[in-house]
């Protein structure tokens, strides 16, 4: 396994060189024109520069606040809506249409409104994202807390598990693998819509950096490059923070335990149901409600951190590109399309 | 929706379809080179990632200095944003294959490039569809921020225009316009979907019922 690894990382790194040795090479050729397109060295250079000062952590930090900001407020909200409308089914049905015109309307479209509103502000920034983030994954959340397996649903049912307890231990186990999918998305829209909002709203941070070294002309070129590589990097390091976090919070699901089992024929997330062990307590001797011993529990052991890390290599890229409409259906309304739920 | 803005309606529409067009079959297209060539995938995958990841959107200043203002830095900057999700989801569906359906091919004397039709492409056409639904999307937004930051014409310059002379009234429709491209967009693509993919839905189904 090593062997093979190091050998696919060489020629990875030889690609990288091979890549950054073209764009030098065109540069000092001529065949780019240096005031249209800076060399790789002026580039790395300028973004050495920036890395050096405060400048660039000022806009990385800057661009993360509205991010987090957004993402937070709009994940509370969308969970907490979410599981409301999921867990009935009159209200699912009289709000998912409104819900999935507001989902397609562009976020970009959003944007004057934002800025007349608030101006370019912090407040502007987490507004949109926040906005950009709730429909999809309200939506997701709907999905997610309408899949429950009926065999689960009927199990709580007859061991008379409910209110918060049947929330909390069969719901959202059960609902979390779909909000996993709607996070990861929200993750990488809250950067974009972001970073649109400075670069075009003109709020401050990356994005903002982008359109004032491009405006300052071609002398600031290499700096304007130089930030939209850090955007892509932050694109990279937030993505692969938030894969570590669902593989170890989702360890237990199908589609983390079979995404490691990698192969020529890697099997796709299938939804056959969680597996729940359901541990009713030896002799059952204690009088009382039925099934008042029984303890629902979802168990796998843990991997630790660093084999996650190491496992990251190759899953990492699927697990970003699968889609959650196609991957996930509404639930419940049509028979018979449980079963097949996150099968591509 | 008087004259002027039905004008600006279709010059918005002819980018964004070029742009997606090109996408498309591109997308498509190196999908399934890399999907043969294992080395070369194992090679470039992180940086198609880092590509996949980067917010499109910074590249409209790139894109402006290289290609000034007009049709072709529209098209491109359209069609390399909404490039990768087809890319990636066509080249993830192809390595999904079940390895049996190939050798079955194999042994019943299919040509290589006749498996690639017959087997491979039917069978990641479900996830390739999802990506290209992924890059409508991304299509969509490029489209209007690359308008908006440096255009002459577009419902993004319309917008934007309106916003900057406090002419609400006209940025609200411009919005309402979006949205409405948006829906439509989204609708029809669902449509399209519904009868290319049938095959698939219908079997899906039958298996749910079993």
């Amino acid at each position: 396994v090593l062997g093979r690894y190091t050998h696919v990382y060489g020629l990875r790194l030889a690609v990288l060189a091979a890549a950054l040795g073209l764009w030098q090479g065109l540069s000092a050729a001529g065949v780019i024109r240096s005031d249209e397109f800076p060399s790789m060295s002026q580039t790395a250079a300028a973004l050495w520069g920036q890395a050096s000062g405060s400048s660039l952590w000022g806009a990385v930090g800057e661009t993360l606040e509205g991010w987090a900001l957004g993402l937070l407020i709009g994940v509370a909200a969308a969970l907490l809506i979410g599981t409301l409308i999921g867990m009935n089914g009159f209200a699912y049905r009289s709000v998912i249409g409104v819900i999935e015109f507001f989902k397609a309307i562009p976020v970009i479209a959003i944007l004057p409104i934002g800025l007349v509103l608030w101006g370019a502000t912090l407040t502007m920034k987490f507004a949109l994202v926040a906005f950009a983030v709730f429909w999809p994954l309200v939506i997701q959340v709907c999905y997610g807390v309408r899949s429950l397996d009926p065999v689960a649903a009927d199990t709580t049912t007859v061991l008379q598990v409910r209110g918060a307890r049947k929330f909390l231990t069969v719901i959202l186990p059960s609902a979390a693998p779909f909000i996993a999918t709607g996070l990861r998305v929200a993750v990488a829209v809250a950067l974009i819509v972001d970073i649109i909002a400075e670069l075009i709203g003109g709020g401050t941070g990356v994005g903002e950096r982008i359109l004032v070294a491009e405006n300052a002309g071609p002398s600031a070129y290499p700096v304007m490059y130089a930030y939209i590589v850090v955007a892509g990097i932050l694109g990279v390091l937030l993505a692969g923070a938030f894969t570590v976090a669902e593989r170890y919070a989702l360890h237990w699901h199908e589609s983390q335990r079979s995404a490691k089992t990698e192969g020529q024929n890697r099997d796709y997330p299938e939804r056959e149901g969680l597996t729940l062990v359901v541990q009713l307590s030896p002799g059952g001797t204690t009088p009382g409600r039925a099934g008042s011993h029984a303890r629902l529990a979802i168990r796998r052991p843990v991997p630790p951190l660093v084999v996650l890390v190491g496992r990251l290599e190759e899953p990492v890229l699927p697990a970003a590109v699968v889609d959650p409409e196609v991957a996930m259906d509404p639930v419940g309304d049509r028979p018979g399309s449980r079963r097949a739920l996150l099968v591509p | 929706v008087t004259g002027p803005a039905r004008a600006e309606l279709s010059s918005s529409l002819e980018h964004l379809l070029a742009g997606y067009a090109i996408a498309s079959v591109v997308g498509i297209g190196i999908g399934a080179l890399l999907w043969s060539l294992r080395y070369l995938r194992d090679a470039t995958s992180p940086y198609l990632y880092f590509l996949y990841v980067l917010p499109a959107p910074v590249l409209v200043p790139a894109a402006l200095t290289l290609f000034g203002i007009g049709f072709t830095m529209k098209v491109v900057l359209i069609a390399f944003a909404a490039l990768w999700p087809t890319l990636l989801n066509t080249l993830d569906g192809m390595r999904g294959v079940d390895q049996v359906k190939l050798d079955t091919s194999r042994v019943l004397g299919v040509s290589p490039l006749g498996s690639v039709f017959r087997v491979v492409l039917p069978a990641a056409a479900p996830q390739i569809v999802a990506g290209l639904r992924n890059s409508l999307q991304v299509a969509i937004i490029l489209m209007v921020v690359s308008e908006w930051e440096a255009s002459t014409d577009g419902i993004g310059y319309y917008i934007v225009n309106a916003q900057q002379s406090f002419d609400y009234v006209g940025m609200w429709s411009g919005i309402i316009v979006l949205a409405i491209i948006g829906t439509v967009a989204n609708l029809l693509f669902v449509i399209a979907e519904n009868r290319v993919l049938h095959w698939h839905y219908g079997a899906r189904a039958a298996e749910g019922t079993r």
